[in-house]
């Protein structure tokens, strides 16, 4: 009956903890053990970083507001925490969403640096 | 040709057309899944997936002897048997489907209707999250029975000494006469 209350805790907990963005911003700086640059992530964001396209190519230069898909032309609802506040509270998404735009972007992994300085300018803007 | 062998045609031409071809859509769909660049021929693969499984759903029905769900539809009586019989090492011989593999393909194409079905849904931004989550575990668990399903083939062929492979190539089976139908 305890294990069975202690793993229920455990799963309670770890589900109701919703993340917040600054959860991923400090997460990102630690993994990078240097503090993000909201200027250096909004270049990042905003020029090709050697692929076909940049961040902004899907989310625009104003992710703010809504994208639209270089692709498909499907909308794309705002990456800035600000205006969508759905953005960077789950980390199954971040990661996953982070590991597939990279490769189309850079054709790489995105450092832990990088990942921070773009949320640092997304969190920037208002 | 052996004597003792015959030679029989299982899979006529619709239904070898259709494996080979749900084999290369589903494999562009899972290869091009993680890239929103390829994300066209992405969808085009779910298209092309869900467009054959229509048409082996008619099959199933209007098609020939082996092709029909009628003749492979497995029951839980014939699944353990057969499973029974490959763990004593006398494995039942089916000409056709066996039931394992009849599980299989039942899964297979019941999975690749929600695969298709969600993949549409997320494409025109229905169901959310839960949809996108959906379509993923679905596409895997496709991918896993892919696996089993090779897996399963590579170990009925070397039980029942036929090269299944070729058989789903040319549509032929060469069976010994001591063979029964089943």
């Amino acid at each position: 009956m305890r294990h069975i209350l202690i793993i229920a805790t455990v799963f309670f907990t770890a589900s109701a903890q919703a993340e917040t963005p600054r959860d991923f911003l400090q997460r990102f700086e630690k993994e990078a053990g240097a503090a993000a640059s909201p200027e250096r992530g909004a270049r990042f964001f905003t020029t090709k970083q050697g692929g076909e396209w940049s961040c902004s190519s899907c989310h625009t230069g104003t992710p703010t507001q809504a994208g639209r898909h270089a692709k498909t032309d499907k909308a794309i609802t705002p990456l800035a925490p600000a205006a969508n506040a759905e953005r960077f509270t789950d980390a199954a998404r971040v990661d996953k969403w982070f590991r597939r735009n990279c490769n189309d972007t850079l054709n790489r992994v995105c450092s832990a640096q990088e990942k921070a300085d773009v949320i640092a300018w997304l969190l920037s803007l208002k | 040709m052996n004597p003792d062998t015959r030679a029989i045609r299982v899979w006529d031409l619709p239904t070898r057309l259709f494996h080979w071809s749900l084999v290369a859509s589903f494999a562009t769909a899972f290869l091009t899944s993680e890239s929103e660049k390829l994300r066209d021929i992405h969808v085009i693969a779910g298209y092309t997936l869900a467009g054959l499984l229509v048409f082996r759903l008619l099959w199933g029905f209007v098609g020939g002897g082996y092709s029909r769900f009628a003749e492979f539809l497995p029951t839980p009586r014939k699944v353990i048997d057969y499973l029974k019989s490959l763990l004593n090492g006398k494995p039942q011989h089916y000409i056709g489907h066996n039931p394992a593999g009849a599980v299989a393909i039942f899964l297979l194409l019941g999975m690749g209707a929600v695969a298709s079905a969600s993949g549409w849904a997320v494409y025109e931004s229905l169901g959310g999250h839960f949809m996108e989550e959906l379509h993923e575990v679905v596409a895997n668990g496709m991918m896993a029975l892919v696996a089993i399903h090779i897996a399963g083939v590579i170990v009925s062929s070397w039980l029942h000494k036929e090269n299944l492979i070729r058989a789903m190539i040319t549509g032929w089976k060469h069976l010994r006469n001591a063979d029964t139908a089943g």
